[in-house]
């Protein structure tokens, strides 16, 4: 009977998860509700997880309880160590959880809510989950080796070389796209600046706490560093409100670039526990604390979709960023669907965590699936705002025009109706000069987020609302920027001391000081160069970054396919080979675009000629500026190749090996730690 | 109500490692230890050394 109701309750979702599908897809004319993305992801979820995970589970990788995990053989108290299956769930996704399935819903939404929706749902479930669960699954059996040890040792030495490098440069480009998302959201702020340069003294304030005063007591400062920052936005608002206090906190762009650039040295070379260390443990409670808000918010609301399902900027026009629905729309989203830089935590901490080899299960297939989730409330919080509201706060200036009724005028011609007087009314309520040209994502789903709770709780409090969004978006964005100056660091100085000795020691300060200096004046240069655009930045960073973490998928999914390969041969390599071989097909057209399309807006080089053709005939205002662009343009697209040629050279050494393992030329052994039987008790779990 | 308080243990927990008290207490057991601000500062230096040579999440 229990049986029966099990398969019952099954048909049931199944039937639930295909029915709002299609209400999605098809609905054309009148509003969706917001309800309908939420069981269309959760329904589609669980079937995925119960059914398609659970095969590869069982049947492809074997998984079994008897045998004991690295957690239990290497324990030691440290990092390995066996944990109950919901506390690594929550480490896991705690660590997965970033900006990019924030912020790239949000820009993917100027396709309309159904690309987007869509491509997070089945990309997630065919293809992020997925690779989550095989990488964890691969590191779990090899006693927690990292993604770059696993594609050294199962595909080979260039393909070893060619990750570590890939990473290096893909941390440079998400350092330089997250610091661009917060200059843009804090530009002419002074509220949000306040804010988030207090967050500097209570860190630092925490760091202290924790180190003289209360040794230990982590969730406690917290609790505390919380109640500082929330007083800092309360604050932020007396600070706004003041003419003379508001000219101190209101920065342009450029001055807030070199703010955080210099943020950004000093926070990678001073001692870890006094700033970045409390400020990470804030910012993961924030993080997880308003996510699940924000769950709760939409649940509350079921706010009704304003955007339509699909925008008339299908056609590669967009305001936001240019190019057409395939490939922009796949490589915008990023991490609300499949991400790269996943491989790199689930061949990190978590497999040193995991107790029973099926808690794998949840952890690497289920966590990815609720940040995929993250990305859908990100979405309906963009596509929940008036649409004329929501391309007014994200269209650069020089699309749609310098001044509130040119840019009101402008998009309304589009079939999104505002007007400057509507936008003045959101500035005021929010607390802002302006909510015009606010590129970047950031912004515009704070507006989204505080449209949804304010609505739950009184617009009185939209204001408070948006600053807290926005501090909780520009807390996180700066914890990865000084923690990832920090680990580009660490690889240069490993780099260069198969040079020179020295600078391999993290304790010198010299060679501390030149790597910091490298790394923050590499990603800053790009963060400059992003505020110096005219099209905001957005339009060529962050396609650039959504390629370099699809390729880091990639050569996680070359990495995976090659040890299906040696576990079954052909049998079950379509499980990897099919998101690979779409994410392949999607960032090198994605890639060819950016380089050598032949329209300015998405071409690099086209970009560079057509400045070059205005310089050569005298149009130009600013020369140096000008020549500063073509510059910019250009190295934009070296570095696209450059990931475009790493990648090939990946995925070429990898299809050799599958090559000569298929054909028999090459030994079919996965490298796996030999099985031990477990002893580990369940009262130990 | 059992329940509940499995669930609120559970999320204690679930919030106790994630601030590392955890990883501190089980620091002092594998090192025969009493908490002091000695210890904690061993095993912060040890522990957050490790944990920031890791890249960060997008």
């Amino acid at each position: 009977m229990r049986k029966i109701l099990g398969h019952l309750l099954w048909a049931v979702i199944s039937v639930l998860a295909a029915f709002a599908l299609a209400g999605i897809a098809l609905n054309r004319g009148e509003p969706v509700n917001s309800v309908w993305l939420v069981v269309a992801a959760v329904c589609t979820y669980l079937v995925g997880f119960r059914f398609y995970a659970r095969f590869i589970g069982a049947r492809v990788m074997g998984l079994n309880n008897d045998r004991a995990t690295p957690a239990e053989r290497l324990r030691n108290g440290h990092d390995y160590e066996p944990t109950n299956k919901w506390i690594v769930f929550g480490h896991h996704f705690a660590a997965i959880a970033g900006p990019g399935p924030l912020v790239g819903p949000v820009l993917a939404a100027q396709f309309g809510y159904l690309p987007g929706t869509l491509w997070i749902i089945i990309g997630a479930v065919l293809g992020g989950c997925v690779q989550d669960f095989m990488i964890l699954f691969a590191s779990m059996r090899r006693d927690g080796k990292s993604l770059g040890q696993m594609a050294r040792e199962e595909i080979g030495r260039v393909g070893g070389v060619t990750a570590l490098v890939t990473v290096l440069l893909i941390i440079i480009i998400l350092l330089a796209v997250v610091a661009l998302v917060v200059v843009n959201a804090l530009r002419d702020s002074p509220w949000g600046t306040f804010t988030i340069a207090c967050t500097m003294p209570i860190a630092v304030f925490m760091g202290l706490y924790l180190r003289y005063w209360r040794p230990g007591k982590v969730l406690e400062v917290s609790l505390i560093g919380f109640v500082l920052v929330v007083l800092a936005i309360i604050g932020g608002q007396w600070v706004a409100e003041s003419p003379s206090w508001a000219r101190v906190f209101t920065l342009s762009g450029p001055a807030l670039a070199i703010a955080v650039i210099i943020y950004g040295f000093f926070a990678s070379a001073l001692p870890v526990w006094l700033l970045l260390a409390p400020r990470d443990y804030l910012s993961t409670f924030v993080k997880l604390g308003v996510v699940f808000l924000l769950a709760g918010g939409i649940l509350l609301v079921r706010p009704d979709l304003q955007l339509p399902a699909l925008t008339r900027f299908a056609d590669g026009t967009g305001p936001i960023f240019a190019g057409t629905i395939f490939p922009f729309c796949f490589i915008t989203i990023a991490c609300g669907a499949i991400s790269g830089f996943h491989s790199l935590i689930a061949s990190g901490t978590t497999p040193k965590l995991i107790a029973r080899e099926w808690h794998a299960w949840p952890v690497g297939y289920g966590a990815m699936a609720l940040e995929s989730f993250v990305a859908i409330m990100a979405m309906i919080a963009a596509c929940a705002l008036p649409p004329g509201v929501y391309f007014a706060v994200n269209s650069p200036a020089a699309v749609v025009g310098e001044t509130p009724q040119a840019a009101t005028a402008t998009i309304s011609s589009w079939g999104f109706p505002v007007t400057a007087f509507e936008m003045e009314q959101w500035a005021r309520e929010v607390g802002e000069q302006t909510l015009l040209h606010r590129t970047g994502g950031a912004p515009s789903l704070a507006l989204g987020m505080a449209h949804i709770f304010a609505s739950s709780v009184g617009r009185q409090f939209l204001g408070f609302w948006y600053h807290f969004a926005i501090m909780f978006e520009a807390l996180f964005i700066l914890t990865i920027l000084d923690a990832g100056t920090r680990v580009g660091r660490f690889m240069l100085q490993d780099l260069l001391g198969h040079i020179w000795k020295p600078m391999g020691r993290t304790s010198w300060m010299p060679g501390v000081i030149f790597t910091s200096a490298v790394i923050v004046l590499a990603w800053g240069y790009f963060l400059y160069q992003g505020v110096l655009d005219p099209l905001g930045g957005i339009n060529s960073l962050w396609p650039l970054f959504g390629i370099a973490n699809q390729l880091l998928a990639a050569v996680a999914l070359c990495v995976a396919t090659t040890i299906l390969i040696k576990m079954h041969g052909v049998r079950y390599m379509w499980i990897t080979c099919l998101p690979l071989a779409w994410l392949v097909t999607v960032t090198f057209t994605a890639g060819y675009q950016k380089i050598f399309s032949p329209e300015p807006r998405i071409g690099f080089l086209a970009q560079a000629a057509q400045l070059q053709a205005a310089l050569q005939a005298g149009k130009v205002a600013n020369v140096a500026e000008a020549h500063a662009l073509i510059f910019n343009a250009r190295l934009d697209a070296v570095v696209c190749a450059i990931f475009l040629v790493l990648v090939l050279l990946i995925l070429g050494d990898s299809i050799r090996v599958w090559y000569g393992v298929l054909t028999g030329r090459k030994e079919a052994r996965p490298l796996e730690a030999p099985f031990v039987m477990t002893r580990l008790k369940p009262e130990e779990i | 109500m059992r329940q509940v308080k499995s669930w609120a243990r559970l999320l204690l927990d679930l919030l106790r490692e994630l601030a590392d008290e955890n990883a501190y207490r089980r620091h002092l057991v594998a090192h025969g230890k009493e908490p002091s601000p000695e210890a904690w500062r061993k095993f912060c230096d040890e522990r957050l050394i490790a944990r920031f040579v890791r890249p960060r999440c997008c």
